[in-house]
């Protein structure tokens, strides 16, 4: 009673208000919910092709709160199945990542091929006359689909088609996962660590949390005075801009200024940029002037390109992982293009992680800041007091559609308007009937 | 740098002397006493934090770098976090502990280079999380002898982790 059927009887996302109640973002009921009603019914990212090029390579993702072997077979073809033996539960593989033939149950020996396919058990001979051992095959992601090197499994199999869950948000997403024509590269296994704070913490800070930038980056804007005159004049860039879509899809793009030395607007390696031919006149232009974008594919896949170096530009992809109302865990991937060099990737590497990676300057401030605010947000008290989307309210009605730009174009980029689309987007899988 | 951890061992003296240093080295990270502590570092140092992956038993172990830091952008992480209003995940500080125990030393073939590796056990708490956590892994470091004592030239620490669990990491291993 008291506090707590208050908090109930408040609205998640008060689209009049701008305002969204603590709530979502610390309890386990709520995540409950997303999980039945957001993680097994939309697409997740699984991995990178790169991440498993050859003939059983796999790597161990979650889907939804399951864990998956996602495997490549003999012919080259992608398998997501449940970590988990039809015997008695145990996960069949126990690594990371590596290259298997077969995946053998150390419980019981059961055995299966790449594809999940159950060979054979120990005890074959004493199944029944007739039964037929591949009924007990893993149970598989029933959907599986590639994106421009992404691939992305869902565990309902009615699920509306890939391209149509990515909608007009591929035009944002794709220049910088296929914009060269062998396409990008993940240049190292994924960062992983966790942090006691709920998943959209993240998922909202890439969807365009320009506010936080001078704040909370004080540290490595500071040391780095190029940046930092970057980061200022782009923020009031009256070019940069925030997109929202329908699926919940957001981003944030900032544009630099006029008036910089004339090689700041070398925003691509200018020995990469001809390579560019995967892209359309229109991206190109988008490309054009690119200090930073920033963004979220809804629900918990992330992504940034960014300068890291004098003459690097990384792209970080990010998961936020949900393990519960008030923990993730985060997987960090540095990509840069294939046809780069290996002094290019190496250094791409080394400077994406220092920026961004699970010691990264920047990493090591929102991570504090996102737990601060769960762990005081977690209380009856604090529970009434819903968090301020307010700087979205006057920008929410006021886009651009159907122009140059696809999706919903929102200026300036430094409102919350682009975040509270994402919870408003959220808001609306969440309130889908069961 | 290539690092040879079978080479000839350091006679007891040279030991203890290295001991030294690092129990040194260790109080000025403990102290957050960052300029004693850089200035016991070469200019061309390297500090690398590397976690680990779960592989099946005979597979290729697997590590790969959280930090991979040349002098430059270590010193901007110095930077970073020694200033009050530059850092948010070490203002306040971190309150740390770092114990270093399993000391070995190797003579190495440039004479000046002494490869230690030792064991560590780095505790923290910090504002929001009192009950703290632990960073625990092998280093080897490359000390450098210059004039009468010893820098460092290599730092590369491995952790017996394949998630980190505490956070993004702010302080130094």
């Amino acid at each position: 009673m008291g506090f707590s059927r208050r908090v109930q009887d408040q609205c998640w996302v008060d689209e009049a208000a701008a305002t969204v109640s603590r709530q979502v973002f610390v309890d386990d009921g709520v995540f409950q919910q997303e999980m039945d009603r957001i993680f097994f019914r939309t697409w997740g990212f699984l991995c990178h092709e790169t991440e498993i090029e050859n003939a059983g390579n796999f790597v161990i993702r979650r889907l939804g709160s399951a864990q998956v072997v996602v495997t490549r077979d003999d012919q080259g073809t992608v398998h997501a199945v449940l970590n988990s033996c039809r015997h008695r539960g145990a996960q069949i593989c126990r690594s990371d990542s590596g290259n298997a033939r077969h995946f053998v149950c150390p419980y019981h020996g059961w055995t299966y091929d790449r594809t999940g396919k159950l060979v054979t058990t120990t005890f074959d001979q004493h199944f029944p006359n007739g039964f037929k051992l591949s009924d007990l095959s893993l149970p598989k992601v029933p959907r599986l689909e590639h994106h421009k090197g992404l691939i992305f499994g869902c565990w309902d199999p009615d699920v509306a088609s890939l391209a149509d869950h990515l909608g007009e948000f591929a035009w944002y997403l794709d220049p910088f996962l296929a914009r060269s024509p062998l396409g990008m590269e993940v240049l190292a296994p994924p960062h992983r660590w966790r942090t006691r704070c709920n998943w959209k913490v993240g998922a909202l800070n890439f969807a365009g949390d320009s506010q936080h930038v001078l704040t909370t980056h004080a540290g490595p804007l500071t040391l780095d005075p190029v940046r930092a005159a970057r980061a200022g004049f782009a923020t009031a860039a009256e070019n940069s801009f925030q997109v929202s879509t329908d699926q919940g899809h957001a981003c944030t793009l900032t544009y630099l200024a006029p008036g910089l030395p004339a090689e700041a607007y070398q925003t691509h390696p200018p020995d990469l940029e001809p390579l560019y031919t995967g892209i359309t006149p229109d991206q190109r232009e988008m490309l054009k002037n690119l200090r930073v974008i920033v963004g979220t594919v809804f629900p918990n896949l992330s992504f940034i390109e960014t300068q890291v170096g004098p003459s690097e530009k990384a792209i970080i992809m990010r998961q936020w992982s949900p393990i519960s109302g008030t923990e993730m865990e985060v997987l960090s991937w540095v990509l840069a293009e294939r046809e780069a060099s290996p002094d290019y990737k190496k250094e791409v590497l080394r400077k994406g992680i220092h920026n961004f990676g699970a010691a990264g300057v920047f990493e090591q401030d929102d991570v504090e800041l996102w737990a601060s605010a769960t762990a005081a947000s977690n209380n009856p008290i604090a529970l009434q007091y819903p968090y301020s989307f307010h700087t979205a309210l006057p920008y929410l009605q006021k886009f651009e559609a159907n122009g140059k730009w696809p999706g919903r174009v929102y200026r300036p980029a430094d409102t919350e308007v682009a975040q509270f689309e994402f919870m408003r987007q959220w808001n609306r899988w969440m309130q889908a009937p069961a | 740098m290539t690092i040879q951890s079978s080479a000839r061992p350091v006679d007891t003296l040279l030991y203890i002397e290295l001991q030294r240093f690092l129990f040194r080295e260790a109080k000025f990270l403990d102290r957050r006493d960052y300029q004693s502590w850089l200035a016991l570092l070469t200019d061309d140092v390297t500090y690398r934090v590397r976690i680990r992956s779960f592989r099946d038993s005979g597979a290729a172990e697997t590590d790969y770098a959280v930090v991979d830091d040349g002098p430059v952008e270590l010193r901007k992480r110095v930077a970073q976090i020694s200033n009050a209003r530059l850092s948010r995940a070490e203002n306040p500080p971190s309150l740390t502990r770092r114990l270093i125990t399993n000391v070995e030393a190797f003579h190495q073939a440039d004479e000046a280079d002494i490869l230690v590796e030792s064991s560590l056990l780095a505790f923290r708490t910090r504002s929001g999380i009192p009950e703290g956590g632990f960073y625990i892994g092998k280093r080897h470091d490359v000390l450098r002898r210059t004039g009468d004592g010893f820098q460092l030239a290599c730092r590369d620490v491995r952790l017996d982790q394949t998630v980190l669990l505490e956070g993004a990491l702010s302080i130094l291993l």
